[in-house]
């Protein structure tokens, strides 16, 4: 007995090349949005750009996966790519989106090299772990590496802690209606959302690689 | 009636051994082997029936798929040349006892064939009533409800109540395949064995048959061997996977056909055989 080459693994082949290359989009994106805004630079167009793209590719993944679907009738790990891949491209179009919204603020509100120290620490320190998973999102993807993307939890939950943290010290310290805090409160929590879709992905990952349904939040 | 090619080891599978059947369960194999001649066809297999299910076995072609159902209903032992060992439970109790019926055990567990096979020369009507005429069950019965209810379970009534005295042969394959149903229904069988029953029909038969197959588990035990992919998907509730006459996997099918736990069983739905 050995594997043969089936009709549907042409479909899947192009599936995964699809979701791979909006990865690589999504991450793109979120890199030049929180570098523009972090470094006070404009970006907004180029970022609008690559989510645009991310979101027909997104729908481009629905149709792929949609036609599979009513042409093979996938199961066991045939469906569950499909299913996975199906979620993983609607959290890259949320990567997309999310980059698109902290490039508009750091447009319309000013980057973070005009803001206080204390604020720019905290706000790199945090982009820099929510891009960390983002890696992290895409090398289990690619690896199909459950153990990767099972250990994402331990970031999601600092990421979460540090959020709720800057909350809390703003109220503090930061005067209510300084442009800083809006535009750094806007970003942190589409940092935090990116954080939570990283995450999601991570838990696609799991249930394509071995069928368990969980949460990693 | 004796068991052909029973081998002399097999006396101990001949007690009259009963044993409480597990909760929810109609049919239990306990250690079934089963040879062609030489050719071992089953290997040990274990595997229990719920009542009021559908049980699905899948599986390549030679696996054993249809000699285990037809160890079901004792009609292996049927072919020349044929062994038999281990143990069929219904409802507890070995049906390859010494002291069981085979005629009994068919009745209880009736089957129906991959090709539809109504009786040629008998009407529609004389076909649903043939069961209970020839095993002398009608005595005392009204026949003309049985032959109704047997069709309106087997969902044809409708489709043929002003054609009963019309050859059983003269409908579609499709209502040939439910006529046979509705035939061995009206012999009020436990559990109803289907071998591949739409592999000979088209996509609006085999649909019919298949929205039959989940309504008569309402009130019966139902064994389906298929070679459908999908249709173990629609119609089961739980699915054995078989692989050269052993049992690879057994499960709920939504489990089986999601997220297998073999990976011979995941080769073989995806279609990765080669």
């Amino acid at each position: 007995m050995k594997a043969m080459h089936r009709l549907i693994d042409t479909g899947l082949e192009q599936l995964t090349s699809l979701v791979y290359k909006m990865g690589e989009e999504a991450q793109r994106a979120l890199e030049l949005a929180i570098d523009s805004y972090v470094n006070s630079k404009d970006s907004t167009e180029s970022v609008r750009e690559i989510s645009d793209i991310l979101g027909a590719m997104s729908l481009e993944v629905e149709n792929k996966a949609f036609e599979l679907i009513a042409k093979y009738q996938p199961v066991a790990s045939d469906l569950r790519i499909i299913k996975s891949y199906m979620k993983i491209a609607y959290d890259f179009d949320r990567y997309g989106r999310y980059a698109l919204d902290t490039s508009y603020i750091g447009d319309r509100l000013g980057g973070l090299k005009e803001c206080d120290a204390w604020m720019r620490d905290f706000v790199t320190e945090m982009s820099e772990k929510v891009l960390s998973m983002v890696k992290t999102s895409l090398e289990s993807l690619r690896s199909f590496d459950a153990m990767l993307a099972r250990a994402i939890t331990q970031t999601e939950n600092e990421v979460d802690k540090m959020y709720f943290n800057y909350l809390d010290k703003l109220i503090q310290e930061a005067p209510a209606t300084g442009k800083c805090t809006i535009s750094s409160v806007l970003v942190i929590r589409y940092l935090e959302r990116i954080a939570d879709h990283a995450t999601y992905i991570c838990e696609s990952i799991v249930y394509l690689s071995t069928g368990e349904k969980i949460t990693l939040r | 009636m004796r068991a052909l090619g029973m081998t002399s080891k097999d006396a101990n599978n001949r007690k009259g051994n009963t044993k409480s059947p597990s909760p929810g369960v109609k049919m239990q194999t306990i250690d079934v082997n089963a040879w062609f001649g030489a050719k071992q066809a089953l290997k040990n297999i274990n595997v229990s029936f719920k009542k009021n299910a559908v049980t699905a076995i899948i599986g390549p072609s030679g696996c054993g798929k249809s000699t285990l159902i037809r160890c079901l209903n004792r009609m292996h032992e049927l072919v020349p040349g044929s062994k038999f060992s281990g143990q069929v439970l219904l409802d507890g109790k070995n049906t390859y006892a010494a002291d069981v019926d085979p005629v009994m055990i068919r009745r209880r567990v009736g089957m129906v064939f991959q090709k539809p096979n109504p009786f040629p020369t008998m009407s529609i009507y004389d076909n649903v009533a043939a069961g209970l005429r020839l095993t002398g069950a009608s005595k005392g019965k009204d026949l003309d409800k049985v032959v109704q209810t047997s069709l309106e379970q087997a969902t044809l009534w409708d489709e043929v109540k002003d054609d009963l005295k019309k050859p059983g042969t003269s409908i579609s394959g499709g209502q040939q395949q439910r006529l046979c149903i509705a035939r061995a229904i009206a012999l009020q069988p436990e559990v109803i064995l289907m071998d591949e029953p739409c592999s000979a029909l088209d996509p609006i038969a085999t649909a019919k048959i298949e929205g039959l197959i989940v309504k008569l588990k309402e009130d019966y035990t139902v064994v389906i061997v298929t070679h459908n992919m999908q249709q173990a998907a629609r119609v089961s509730d739980f699915t054995a996977f078989m692989y050269l006459g052993e049992l690879v996997e057994f499960g709920d099918t939504e489990s089986v056909f999601e997220n297998p736990k073999k990976e011979l069983t995941e080769k073989y739905i995806t279609g990765a055989f080669g």
